[in-house]
């Protein structure tokens, strides 16, 4: 991390309920790029990805009381409410869900690796990593997590039964803890 | 279910992605809350997929933190935590504050211009009311004064009004005074103006000689502003033979112990 600041999630979660901007804007520095990316991975459209990038941190702030951190982690929660929030904008729009994962990653990847901070996430040696992810594996997280399918619309497109779609999924994620590691 | 059922179901990662039904997910919640084990391994998985979103960041444009903050800033209630936080400010505020201000000393100068023009005309209008005031007590003094004339006049022009005139004895030569009878009624005026000033502490009194006796007339009195006498209304008598005036202690005397000082038969 760049920032001299540094909050843990605790303190972050403390100070996010009492309406801290210093904590909210350390939020944004962090985690805006990670949430852009699964808006743009889903809507492909820059204008609209960070339309919908502001009415998420907006629907962070408003609703922090609603986090729980019993419940799971702070980022996950955040990941959560964007990723809903872009379908239903998708829906509300009257878009298709498309499958945009065979397309050319090249075109996003050339966009991102143009302006991300890529020092302060380590992108490329993240996504260097990731190539080592089985195409099967890959395409069934990225369904769930950037195209927002649910478990049966998953099976519906690969083909398997919904069982399977749960098996795969965490020998996905499985695998993606090992190579991350 | 057994923990490394729990574990291994693939419940955990859809959890984490937000695709269990409302039913599962109350489940996974339970299961956190009460196996650390679980706790752990939710936590392992949110970590990895929060890493995958990571790996997939986009730099959003520069402009929209600021876009965000603006927003935030509009609802945000006043509270203060701790250290003090310098919080921008829509530019329409800006606007609206210095044209308020503006204002604000626009009308404290016009208020100021006008206090003073205010001032310098109640003043004006504060010294007319007193002359106006002043010029009515005249007119009501000379009206009073008037009538005082018309009074005495029309005693003096009755038909009816026989003088009399006392004439000035030993203590007061110069001394003299008029007594109006009225025929018809038999009230008597006197008009005490040539009588000399009576002394602290003393008054004239009217006397009416009848059948040969002082009868009391009534006390002579100076008009209630000052220092003058003129002519009054005193005791009516059916019949007298003569009048004199004495000086007697205030208040007067039932029988003359005074000095007399003027005297005249009718």
């Amino acid at each position: 991390m760049q920032q001299n600041l540094k909050y843990s999630e605790e303190e972050l979660v403390v100070l996010l309920q009492r309406q801290d901007q210093t904590a909210f804007s350390y939020l944004y520095d962090n985690y805006s790029a990670a949430l852009n990316g699964i808006i743009y991975r889903m809507v492909e459209e820059h204008h609209l990805a960070e339309d919908i990038l502001q009415e998420a941190f907006l629907k962070i702030w408003n609703n922090f009381n609603q986090y729980d951190s019993s419940k799971g982690r702070l980022f996950t929660w955040m990941i959560n409410i964007t990723r809903n929030l872009t379908i239903d904008t998708l829906r509300s729009k009257g878009y298709k869900k498309q499958q945009k994962i065979s397309q050319d990653e090249n075109s996003v990847s050339n966009y991102h690796d143009k302006t991300l901070n890529s020092d302060r996430f380590d992108t490329i040696g993240l996504r260097k990593q990731l190539v080592n992810l089985k195409p099967d594996q890959k395409i069934i997280i990225d369904l769930a997590y950037f195209s927002g399918y649910t478990q049966e619309e998953i099976s519906k497109e690969i083909g398997i039964p919904l069982g399977t779609v749960k098996t795969r999924m965490r020998s996905a994620i499985m695998e993606l803890r090992k190579i991350l590691q | 279910m057994e923990i490394k059922d729990i574990i291994s179901s693939g419940l955990l990662e859809a959890y984490t992605m937000g695709l269990t039904s409302p039913e599962e997910t109350s489940n996974v919640q339970a299961w956190i809350k009460q196996y650390p084990e679980v706790a752990t391994e939710l936590k392992s998985i949110e970590q990895a997929m929060e890493s995958y979103a990571m790996a997939y960041a986009v730099e959003p444009g520069k402009d929209i933190k600021d876009k965000i903050f603006s927003k935030i800033e509009i609802n945000h209630s006043v509270e203060n935590y701790g250290t003090a936080k310098v919080y921008s400010i829509n530019p329409l505020w800006k606007w609206a504050a210095a044209a308020s201000i503006i204002l604000l000393i626009g009308s404290s100068i016009l208020n100021y211009v006008y206090y003073n023009r205010y001032t310098t005309i109640n003043t004006a209008y504060l010294q007319n009311q007193k002359q106006i005031e002043d010029q009515n007590n005249q007119i009501a003094q000379m009206s009073s004064d008037l009538n005082a004339v018309n009074n005495d006049m029309s005693v003096v022009q009755s038909k009816y009004s026989e003088p009399v005139a006392l004439h000035g004895l030993d203590a007061a030569p110069d001394a003299a005074a008029k007594i109006f009878w009225m025929k018809n009624t038999g009230d008597v005026y006197i008009d005490p103006s040539n009588l000399p000033e009576a002394p602290a502490g003393k008054q004239y009194q009217l006397w009416a000689i009848v059948d040969g006796k002082p009868v009391d007339g009534g006390m002579i009195v100076k008009t209630k502003k000052g220092d003058k006498y003129q002519i009054q209304k005193m005791k009516s008598f059916g019949k007298a033979q003569a009048f004199a005036v004495t000086l007697e202690n205030e208040g007067g005397n039932p029988t003359p112990k005074g000095t007399m000082y003027v005297m005249g038969k009718m």
